[in-house]
């Protein structure tokens, strides 16, 4: 069964929680009854009906037109697509456990925050907070793919758990803050303070950071198959820092400071 | 022996035998490295010792080198089967000689060949040589673990998928008027049987001089030279020799499946008959139990008749 295609009928004045808008949800329902379903908006709630003009799309995926206001698109998706013409505001795949959500634009803060499965892809920029924990959790994302064509704000892979993270462009400071597990890449520059607290995982450089974290130590270069590996099994990996990776990297070891044995692997 | 009569390809006499088979539970790991040379060195070493679960705990040997286009990460690889009699024992060798032959040798990793069935433990087992340092990262729906090692590191999957209904023991003897043809008949054999993927020969060069038999005249012996084929016992043992048969070599196989053990064979005869008469080769026969021992049966003659 086709999904449906959710068009805005016109910039939104307030914020919208999208939070339950999945394709599980609206599977089944006919255009009509989708306009039915009333979603928070801004301090009151609004029916799918009065903000957008709802059809049956060409395509199984939940395509929704997009705005900076649509907050929490694709929180808790569990199957299922989810594509989204344009940007998105805050909480975007927040807790996704499976499924993909492509955003054709930039999204806002807390993308990803305690995605557990499943991939996002942002053609555009991110906000803050990127695969960070969800409110009160102590550890930020766990497994799943986020790939990021743009840059990020400040803490990116904050606390993250596990799971791979792809920013193309540049992260802003404090990235990887406390980070626990699993990978997050950025392929263009890095901002100050990176990996403080950093307890385990690896934070992948496309280029040196201007000045070494406090509480990192080199362990200086090496030849790592293990990047070699990545390379094949996640080709995407590769493409972000231009389409292969050499092996060798610079492996800085940290942070030592909080008795952690992160590591910031380096690209040669 | 039915009765049927013979099959006579090239001059070469296909008995109407067949080689009993048991089941056994394997694995296949790909190993590579730097250059070529270090992954077979890695691949041999650990496939050392492995002909017969009798007396090796398993049976081993190089399936066939990979390109580097075949491996995970893209270097040259050698894929290497592993076989034991029970899961358990699959589970206990495999880390057992992944850690003493790949982890020890230069530039190696190790990763799954077989990514269904049954965990056997790779990384798993060995990730605490690393001492705290070691390094897990789940990428594609795959862990890894990266161990220091005073080279660099030492990558290899958590763990490798495993067959439990594989087949152990297909084989057949080739029986030939002298010592040079026998051996000119198993090389050739076991030539063409390396080009058969999912079974291997885990003797070594892939031949056996040393045919065995069930049990022995001395107690706590379960197997001993097997005498109907020894050519030098042929006046004191009852014989399966013809009077011109000189000497007899083995080819036994394990494969993944009763298809690949099959085809294996089917290979490996083909490529003897071949040879033919002329060559000195007399007759292929096979080794068998009388049917009680293992449930899979390779009948020669349907074997070469193309129906496994």
């Amino acid at each position: 069964m086709s999904g449906l295609r959710l068009v805005l009928k016109a910039p939104l004045e307030a914020r919208l929680d999208c939070t339950g808008l999945l394709p599980a949800a609206l599977s089944g329902l006919s255009e009509a009854a989708a306009e039915r379903r009333v979603l928070p908006y801004g301090t009151s709630r609004a029916a799918l009906g009065d903000l957008f003009t709802v059809t049956r799309g060409a395509s199984a995926a939940l395509v929704i037109s997009g705005d900076a206001r649509l907050d929490f698109v694709g929180a808790g998706l569990g199957a299922g697509e989810i594509l989204v013409d344009g940007p998105i505001g805050a909480g975007g795949g927040w807790g996704m456990t499976g499924g993909r959500l492509v955003v054709r634009g930039a999204a806002g803060d807390d993308l990803a925050a305690g995605l557990a499965g499943g991939r996002i892809e942002v053609s555009g920029a991110a906000g803050a907070r990127l695969g960070g924990p969800l409110p009160g959790a102590r550890t930020g994302m766990r497994d799943g793919l986020v790939k990021v064509g743009g840059g990020t704000g400040p803490l990116a892979g904050v606390r993250q758990r596990g799971g791979l993270i792809l920013i193309a462009g540049d992260a802003g400071e404090r990235a990887a803050e406390g980070m626990i597990a699993g990978t997050l890449a950025v392929a263009g520059g890095i901002g100050p303070r990176a990996g403080r607290g950093m307890r385990r995982g690896s934070l992948l450089l496309g280029r040196a950071p201007d000045l070494v974290p406090d509480g990192f130590a080199s362990c200086g270069a090496a030849d790592f198959v293990m990047l070699l590996l990545i390379a094949r099994r996640v080709p995407e990996l590769a493409a972000a820092f231009g389409g292969g990776l050499s092996g060798r990297a610079e492996r800085l070891v940290g942070d030592r400071l909080s008795g952690g044995e992160g590591e910031i692997l380096v690209l040669s | 022996m039915s009765g049927a009569p013979d099959l006579v390809l090239n001059g070469v006499c296909v008995r109407d035998g067949f080689a009993e088979a048991f089941p056994m539970a394997a694995t296949r790991l790909l190993v590579t490295a730097d250059t070529a040379r270090w992954a077979l060195t890695a691949a041999r070493s650990m496939t050392g010792f492995a002909t017969s679960v009798i007396g090796c705990g398993c049976e081993a040997a190089i399936e066939r080198e990979l390109a580097p286009a075949e491996t995970p990460d893209g270097r040259p690889g050698v894929a290497v089967l592993v076989f034991a009699m029970s899961l358990k024992d699959l589970k206990k060798v495999v880390p057992l000689r992944v850690g003493q032959s790949v982890l020890t040798c230069p530039t190696t990793a190790c990763y799954a060949g077989i990514e269904s069935g049954p965990s056997i433990p790779l990384g798993r087992a060995l990730r605490y040589f690393g001492d705290g340092h070691q390094v897990s990262k789940r990428l594609a729906g795959k862990r890894i673990w990266r161990i220091p090692v005073m080279e660099g590191e030492f990558v290899c999957d958590e763990t490798t998928g495993a067959v439990p209904a594989a087949v152990g023991g297909g084989n057949f003897l080739i029986l030939a008027r002298s010592r040079a043809a026998a051996l000119a008949g198993a090389e050739a054999a076991v030539e063409a049987m390396a080009q058969v993927h999912g079974a291997v020969m885990p003797f070594p060069g892939g031949v056996v001089r040393s045919g065995s038999k069930v049990g022995s005249k001395y107690p706590g012996l379960i197997a001993s030279t097997n005498g109907a084929y020894c050519p030098t016992l042929r006046a004191v043992t009852p014989t399966a020799l013809p009077p011109e048969a000189e000497s007899v070599l083995e080819i036994v196989v394990d494969g993944l499946s009763e298809a690949a053990v099959a085809a294996s064979m089917r290979a490996g005869i083909a490529a003897v008959c071949d040879l033919g008469a002329e060559a000195g080769i007399l007759a292929v026969d096979a080794g068998n139990y009388g049917g009680t021992l293992g449930p899979f049966h390779f009948h020669l003659h349907a074997i070469m008749g193309g129906a496994p």
